[in-house]
């Protein structure tokens, strides 16, 4: 019997095949499960330093990059409701500050261990999107936007508010967390890098299987044209809410590592601030490629920390100019542009030239 | 003949615009019916009307004998009714592959049609990797067709098929159209009234929200002032 086109082309999945397509990734994985060991040795200490939390700059350096993963968690979340399912949340940053203040009222006003704390997560995480999702069919686009900036402003308001200052310690932050010993980002450095940093992996994965699934096709068509795929039958409704409890679940997991990782949780993360450096993160690393979010948050975060030491106070400018640069010559991010291969430095001069008031107008495009 | 579709006197507003203001039409089972009418007279939006995207505030819709009117819109979809929006409404950042089985309504449904539809476009089987956006306006019209043949519509409603496509395209598309009114009943939106003239064999004339004329198409074609009056082609 002919075998059907449909079959021939559906995707092999053995082991080897997956091993190929994916060898760069797992390089990358190696590459930084062997990243702190490297630094150390070049530094004259020994891989021994590591293992006991030891080693001075390495054990730093790690620090830098669990805060990259934790950002990167967070921007993947907010790709996949922004860049795949083409939702516009100004309100994500509470995705994450919920995630980050439960996980601290948890461990230090409830006395929960990890696992426990993990599940309130789920529950917390899930709420908060039905809650997002209650909206969802009313409004759209930039109302949308605005609804769930709503949302988020008042869970800022709340968190900093007096009468919460016993849970969420208010204005000042939440302090004196005490995360448990194998995760401890002080005594156990080298476990949380390990854990955080497969994290980004499992969770970079998973989006990319969900994304790849007939659902995540679905969440493309709505992105493209929400009326299209009504009309080819699907309740696009149920669909975003998916999205949206997904990209929750993710983001209060980056929340909890932030909360482990830092030692204060500072109202700033349930701003607005921190819902634009999501979209920031994506920007750059290129919308709804998944890839760029990883991209994204590691330029994001390593710029940051770069120019701030090599440059101190000029940093910030820099930062700026860096971003309006990213901006007009990689508009589709640096993975979209890669993807496309098309890098046109001309047309990003014109756009630099039209920004500074010196181009000529541009003729039609 | 049984009616497969039958709208009695349905009024639409788009916004507080009283769009149709009264049409009625029956599409019995099994033929090809053109929706004939000038530019604003409310053909697309007659469509948008049985499928709920634009619901119907007057009136009713009935498909197979069951009142549609004031379902949701995917509900209508899934009953059996598939639409070809105009503009070559495919999903351009997913492949020609993809394209089609998102449209499946239950699993293994492309898998059934796939030979029927590849025989009705045999250029689709040639792109089946390619992403939407890198088609031909052909292609992407033969496309949205294809999309709406995956499931088991028993209805579909195609808008312009022939708008802004090369004349052997257009050929091309009628004779697709043709084939697959076999299997399902066609409701023709059609600007081109060669094109439609050929295809139907009952047609309904709208003006400015009214359907104010049907009959057969064969009847139609002998009668210049109607067409004159009405469609504005000679």
């Amino acid at each position: 019997m002919q075998s059907t086109l449909a079959n021939r082309t559906a995707e092999k999945t053995s082991l080897a095949d997956w091993w190929k397509a994916n060898r760069g990734l797992l390089g990358l994985l190696i590459l930084l499960i062997a990243f702190p060991f490297l630094l150390a040795l070049s530094e004259g200490q020994s891989i021994g330093d590591v293992l006991a939390n030891e080693a001075g700059n390495a054990k730093f350096m790690q620090g830098l990059l669990i805060e990259v993963f934790i950002l990167a968690i967070y921007a993947l979340s907010y790709d996949l409701i922004l860049g795949v399912t083409g939702l516009l949340s100004f309100g994500h940053a509470m995705f994450f500050a919920a995630g980050a203040y439960f996980t601290g009222i948890a461990f230090k006003n409830l006395g929960w261990g990890a696992g426990q704390t993990l599940l309130g997560l789920v529950v917390v995480a899930v709420v908060q999107a039905l809650l997002f999702g209650v909206v969802l069919p009313r409004v759209k686009g930039i109302t949308f936007a605005l609804v769930t900036l709503g949302l988020a402003s008042v869970f800022h308001i709340v968190v900093q508010s007096t009468e919460m200052s016993e849970w969420t310690g208010a204005d000042v932050g939440l302090q004196g967390v005490i995360a448990p010993e194998w995760l401890n980002t002080n005594t156990a450095r080298f476990q949380l890098y390990l854990l955080t940093l497969l994290a980004t992996f499992l969770v970079y994965l998973i989006y990319r299987r969900f994304v790849d699934s007939p659902t995540g096709r679905v969440c493309i068509a709505i992105r493209e044209n929400e009326g299209r795929a009504l009309m080819l039958g699907y309740n696009t409704f149920l669909f975003k809410l998916v999205a949206l409890v997904v990209a929750s679940l993710t983001a209060v997991l980056a929340g909890f590592f932030h909360t482990i990782h830092q030692p204060i949780v500072s109202p700033n993360v349930a701003s607005l601030g921190w819902t634009v450096s999501a979209l920031l993160i994506i920007l750059i690393g290129g919308v709804g490629t998944l890839s760029g979010a990883l991209v994204g948050a590691a330029v994001f975060r390593l710029l940051e920390f770069f120019l701030d030491r090599w440059f101190g106070n000029a940093a910030n400018f820099l930062l700026g100019a860096v971003y309006v640069t990213i901006v007009l010559f990689l508009p589709y991010g640096i993975v979209g542009t890669w993807r496309l291969r098309s890098l046109d430095m001309a047309k990003g001069r014109a756009r630099l030239m039209k920004l500074l008031g010196l181009g000529k107008k541009e003729t039609g495009d | 003949m049984e009616n497969l579709l039958e709208l009695s006197n349905i009024h639409t507003f788009i916004g507080q615009f009283h769009i149709l203001e009264g049409v009625s039409l029956s599409v019995p089972k099994g033929s090809i019916i053109a929706l004939l009418g000038r530019n604003g007279a409310g053909k697309t939006t007659t469509l948008k009307s049985i499928l709920g995207l634009t619901p119907p505030r007057q009136g009713s819709v009935l498909f197979k004998g069951e009142p549609i009117q004031g379902r949701r819109s995917f509900d209508i979809a899934a009953k059996g009714i598939g639409f070809v929006p105009e503009h070559r409404a495919i999903f351009r950042d997913l492949s020609v592959l993809e394209n089609l089985r998102i449209a499946e309504r239950q699993k293994g449904d492309f898998e059934r049609k796939e030979q029927f539809i590849f025989e009705l476009f045999p250029d689709l089987k040639r792109l089946i990797k390619l992403p939407g956006t890198n088609l031909s306006g052909g292609q992407q019209q033969m496309l949205a067709v294809a999309r709406a043949l995956v499931p088991d519509n028993e209805l579909l409603l195609i808008d312009e098929p022939s708008e802004g496509l090369a004349p052997v395209i257009i050929e091309q598309m009628m004779a697709a159209i043709q084939q697959l009114s076999a299997q399902s009943t066609v409701l023709l939106v059609e600007q081109n009234f060669v094109v439609a003239s050929k295809l139907a064999q009952q047609y309904v004339i709208i003006e400015e929200g009214q359907s104010v004329k049907h009959g057969r198409m064969a009847d139609l074609v002998q009668d210049k002032a109607t067409i004159h009056r009405y469609l504005g082609a000679a």
